[in-house]
């Protein structure tokens, strides 16, 4: 497991409290880490960004973990988006589940998955280890930068932030965006190049001008986005039935209680959504 | 605020309020995040049918919306 680099200083309370997605994952959290922060707001914990509307969580494959979160969000009002339920057999499929609420004027919107995307099974359970006394949990830098190589082209200046926060060369060389800062970090630890060549294949360009790096960081992107975008356009093809249900579904939950809402979501997509979904 | 980008630093986030985020106390940051936060229930009309994260882009029958990527 790559080094990570140091955790931020705890917050404070009331740093908690002014963010209802932090203040959120202190109830999802009471007793038990049940939730790691992830995404937009862990990139606002890590204090790269403030501009993240939506909270993110990992969650784990625990009926019970999950129920506590469902009646946590059912106490502030939340209901269903359309998507899969807050339940283990489609999270453990790698689905994500979405729900949302209003506190006042604000709108909240919770999502949830128990697998995120490009996190092996061992990363994972080094994160669930790594934060099990965290107040909040939150997702560290390196796994940060893993969830965010997505389709969104808007993403990848982020991870060439988080980056900026590495020390240990070997990461910088496996993660930064910036061709200055990979031949920079290059010209001093040659012998790491090679080795890490087979994770990261621009990396056998070096030594080369700065404009074939920078060509190389273009490509690499666009394969990592070609890729995310495969994963969720096979997703999107497995949630064809649930589509085509989705006006009778949403009828039938319009006004009820979270609780009823996600009996008939697990009722329906037990019919229309397959657990699993073979991404190429 | 530095609106500056710092010489030689590519590929880097680089909103006018990034730049300093690392060095906001705990009440700055929180402050300043809540305050971005209200104003940006503005646009909540123009993302409704939008998601941000997980398996799904937009809501089925809004593929038109989909110019992430």
């Amino acid at each position: 497991m790559p080094a990570e680099p140091p955790a931020p200083q705890p917050a404070q309370p009331d740093h908690l409290a002014s963010n209802p997605y932090f203040a959120l994952s202190r109830s999802f959290n009471a007793g038990r880490v049940r939730a790691i922060i992830s995404s937009g707001q862990a990139v606002v914990w890590h204090r790269m960004s403030e501009a993240s509307k939506d909270g993110d969580w990992i969650v784990r494959e625990d009926a019970d973990d999950l129920a506590h979160i469902r009646a946590v969000l059912a106490e502030r009002g939340a209901v269903y988006r359309f998507g899969a339920p807050l339940d283990v057999r489609w999270l453990a499929g790698g689905w994500s589940a979405h729900l949302e609420f209003q506190d006042g004027p604000l709108r909240l919107r919770t999502d949830f998955v128990s697998r995120p995307p490009r996190l092996s099974p061992a990363r994972l359970a080094a994160l669930w280890r790594k934060t099990e006394h965290d107040d909040p949990p939150v997702i560290g830098i390196l796994d940060l930068i893993a969830l965010k190589l997505t389709q969104r082209e808007r993403d990848y200046p982020i991870v060439g932030t988080l980056a900026k926060r590495l020390s240990d060369p070997a990461a910088i060389l496996r993660h930064s965006r910036s061709a200055t800062m990979l031949l920079r970090t290059a010209a001093g630890h040659g012998d790491l190049l090679a080795p890490l060549a087979s994770e990261r294949p621009l990396l056998a360009t070096i030594p080369c001008a700065q404009e074939t790096l920078e060509a190389a960081l273009d490509h690499e992107r666009r394969e990592l986005m070609r890729r995310d975008q495969r994963r969720i356009a096979a997703y999107v093809a497995a949630m064809a039935g649930l589509a085509r249900a989705r006006g009778a579904l949403e009828a039938a939950w319009a006004g009820k209680p979270l609780a009823d809402q996600h009996r008939i979501l697990v009722e329906c997509c037990a019919q229309q959504l397959p657990v699993v979904v073979h991404v190429d | 605020m530095s609106t500056e980008r710092p010489a030689g630093e590519d590929d880097e986030f680089t909103s006018a309020e990034a730049n300093d985020l690392a060095n906001c106390s705990d009440a700055e940051f929180s402050a300043w995040w809540r305050l971005w936060f209200e104003q940006a229930q503005a646009t909540n009309h123009l993302d409704r049918h939008r998601y941000s994260h997980g398996v799904l882009t937009v809501e089925p029958g809004y593929e038109d919306l989909d110019d992430d990527g």
